[in-house]
């Protein structure tokens, strides 16, 4: 029956090739955003890491950046440096945005800092300064790249011009990139004088968890959070909210991949009607055309999930040169939820060759 | 003269000795109820005895395909019984009829009907797989029997790159594999020339003498008559004395005298014809036909 199986679902090879291909382009929807965010995760949070800052205060209830709007006052930020262990407190604004290039428009954190202070600047400049002025920027280098923007170029942000004057790298992911502009630019964008984030250092000896509960003991107005939180915070809500996108794409790939796996074994079986009543005719039991159609479904569908697999690595390979800012990273979890719903979709594609299988009445064969 | 009457004394001996392998009884078939009924076979009885060839003809819609289809476990008498040996076929179980057609019954259908992905090896190993063996061990059997029907240089072949001939030693190889009692042919001939449908007759009537297989043939082709055994006349769904036939001059075909579309005096023979057309057929150039 194997043979069978397997000489039937090659005799149109055409088909059988389409239908492998669309599985495996089935599949692959169901890997790839996934892996991309797996891949994006480090880069998700690569500025909370690179910023230097020991713990972020913020607004209370405020734990992260992404679709955050946090405003203390310099005040608060002054009360949390006089606390015991903290050796340095540095202002930042924030808000996200867009960065117009020539070319186009760029998502971005936008960051205001001060260049003297210690914290709050990128750390990694690839091109130009990061002493900034007022009226100048810094960009990443992938955006400037990708947008073909120059050192001394201009760019829009927050509808104000400025003037590049360095090149941050790593701070570009599949989301978002990250803008850094001067504090008293940014301040003159907004009214009042409140700031968005505190960014302290803490001095050698001392523990970042013990010390932002020190501040946040001291002051109920404000969250203070050590770094690794606050990340771990940060890629949290940005996994909570492609979730449920994951979820649908999931989905669209489940449903694409059974009926593309579906109507090919439906059209193979209707296509051997005639065959297959013979060898019932013959003597043939339910159970053996079954095993021709489940042989079928396994083939298509390991062909199908193998192809998917290999295209995912593949593309983790060469996205990165293509398009930069992105990763790619095939987890175990991601590759057993793939076979996973391979074997589902087999078992919901196979049901109703299978019933055309029993219902065949082999004596049909000779009334052609 | 005595030494001939002892050989007939022999041979009515042999024939008692043989119980028939298949025994149809009172069997009819109903199709629909109430006004649509459609009695397709009325009360049939026959017994096929082993290494018998019965032929059964009859004009199209007389219930030929009907009677195979039930003598084959493929369709159950509204009356009657149907035993193949010690096996009733109308008292089985759905499920132990795939068994019985599969050991017992070869079937040859009209168009081959060969699997179309597979060479004609497995087209025949296939059937013997479902027995239960081996791949190999089927494939085995399957070369010998036809490097036996001289297929031994098409093995490999799939079946669109057979002749029909071949495809219908391929396809009588399918039937005979494992052995069956009853080789049942719907139309055998009916997609070949004639002198590849008489080496088909001729193969199908050493298999039946050698290995004492009955094999049962439906079919309208007059050309058969020759090679069977007994023939018998399938008429509205019953069997009839066979009736005055004659044979269509322009093609082939058998007639019921007493029916005929058409008949003509030539040369002072009445001629009879299946239709019109053949008849005019041949009055414009009789001479063709004689
Ligand atoms: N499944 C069926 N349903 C209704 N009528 C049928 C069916 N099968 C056969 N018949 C009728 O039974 C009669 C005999 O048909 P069949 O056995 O095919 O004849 P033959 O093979 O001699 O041409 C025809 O009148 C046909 O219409
Ligand atoms: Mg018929």
């Amino acid at each position: 029956m194997f043979h069978l199986a397997w000489r039937n679902l090659l005799q149109s090879r055409t088909q059988f090739f389409l239908g492998v291909g669309g599985v495996a382009l089935a599949l692959l929807l169901m890997l790839s955003l996934d892996a991309l965010l797996v891949g994006s995760e480090q880069d998700l949070v690569a500025y909370i890491y690179q910023s230097g800052a020991d713990i972020f205060v913020a607004q209370e209830g405020v734990r992260n950046l992404h679709m955050a709007a946090s405003a203390i006052s310099m005040q608060d930020m002054r009360r949390a440096a006089r606390t015991e262990g903290v050796a340095s407190a540095s202002p930042i604004l924030y808000t996200t945005g867009v960065v117009e290039t020539e070319q186009a428009d760029v998502l971005s954190y936008i960051i205001g800092f001060d260049p003297r202070e210690p914290l709050g600047g990128p750390q990694v400049i690839v091109a130009g300064t990061a002493q900034l002025g007022r009226g100048e920027a810094i960009i990443d280098n992938a955006v400037a790249r990708s947008q073909g923007v120059e050192l001394g170029d201009e760019i829009e942000i927050l509808g104000e011009t400025f003037t590049v004057v360095g090149l941050t790298e790593g701070l570009t992911n599949i989301i978002n990139s990250v803008t850094f502009i001067h504090i008293d630019d940014f301040r003159a964008l907004r009214r009042g004088d409140s700031i968005s984030y505190a960014l302290l250092a803490v001095e050698p000896g001392y523990d970042p968890a013990e010390v932002a509960a020190a501040i946040e003991a001291r002051n109920e107005d404000v969250t203070a959070l050590p770094r690794e939180v606050f990340a771990r915070e940060e890629r949290q809500i940005v996994k909570d909210m492609s979730v449920e996108v994951i979820y649908i794409m999931n989905m669209a790939g489940l449903l694409i991949g059974l009926a593309v796996t579906a109507l090919t074994l439906y059209t193979s079986t209707l296509r051997k009607r005639q065959e297959y009543g013979v060898l019932k005719a013959m003597g043939a039991k339910n159970r053996h055309l079954y095993s021709v159609v489940v042989v079928q479904a396994f083939l298509s569908l390991t062909m199908g999930s193998a192809v998917a697999i290999g295209l995912v690595w593949l593309m983790g390979s060469i996205l990165p040169l293509v398009v930069p800012g992105t990763a790619m990273a095939l987890t175990q979890a991601g590759v057993v939820r793939v076979l996973t719903a391979a074997l589902g979709i087999g078992v919901v594609a196979a049901l109703v060759p299978a019933w055309q299988m029993a219902r065949l009445d082999p004596a049909q064969v000779f009334r052609s | 003269m005595e030494k001939l009457c002892a050989l007939c004394v022999s041979v009515v001996k042999m024939e008692e000795w043989m119980e028939p392998v298949m025994v149809v009884e009172h069997v009819t078939r109903r199709f629909g109820s109430g006004e649509t009924e459609v009695v397709a076979v009325r009360d049939v009885s026959l017994a096929v005895e082993p290494g018998e060839i019965v032929l059964i003809m009859g004009p199209s819609g007389s219930g030929k395909t009907t009677l195979l289809l039930m003598l084959g476990g493929l369709l159950r008498p509204s009356e009657g019984r149907i035993r193949i040996g010690e096996d009733d076929l109308t008292e089985l179980d759905e499920r132990r009829l795939p068994e019985v057609r599969l050991r017992r019954i070869g079937f040859i259908f009209q168009d081959f009907n060969l699997f179309s992905s597979l060479s004609a090896l497995d087209n025949v190993a296939l059937v013997v797989q479902l027995t239960g063996l081996s791949r190999r061990a089927a494939r085995r059997r399957a070369r010998q029997l036809l490097e036996e029907l001289g297929m031994g240089h098409r093995l490999n072949f799939l079946p669109e790159k057979l002749s029909g001939g071949e495809k219908q030693r391929v396809a009588i190889a399918r039937a005979l594999v494992n052995e069956p009692d009853i080789i049942l042919a719907d139309e055998p001939t009916a997609n070949l020339d004639s002198r590849r449908g008489h080496e088909t007759m001729r193969l199908l009537r050493r298999i039946a003498k050698e290995g004492m297989r009955s094999v049962i043939i439906v079919s309208h082709d007059e050309r058969i008559k020759d090679i069977a055994d007994r023939v018998l006349w399938l008429e509205d769904g019953s069997f009839k004395n066979e009736v005055e036939m004659a044979t269509d001059p322009v093609c082939g075909m058998s007639v019921d005298r007493e029916r005929a579309p058409a008949q003509v005096v030539y040369d002072g023979r009445t001629l009879y014809f299946c239709a019109p057309g053949c008849r005019d057929e041949f009055l414009a150039n009789p001479k063709q036909f004689l």
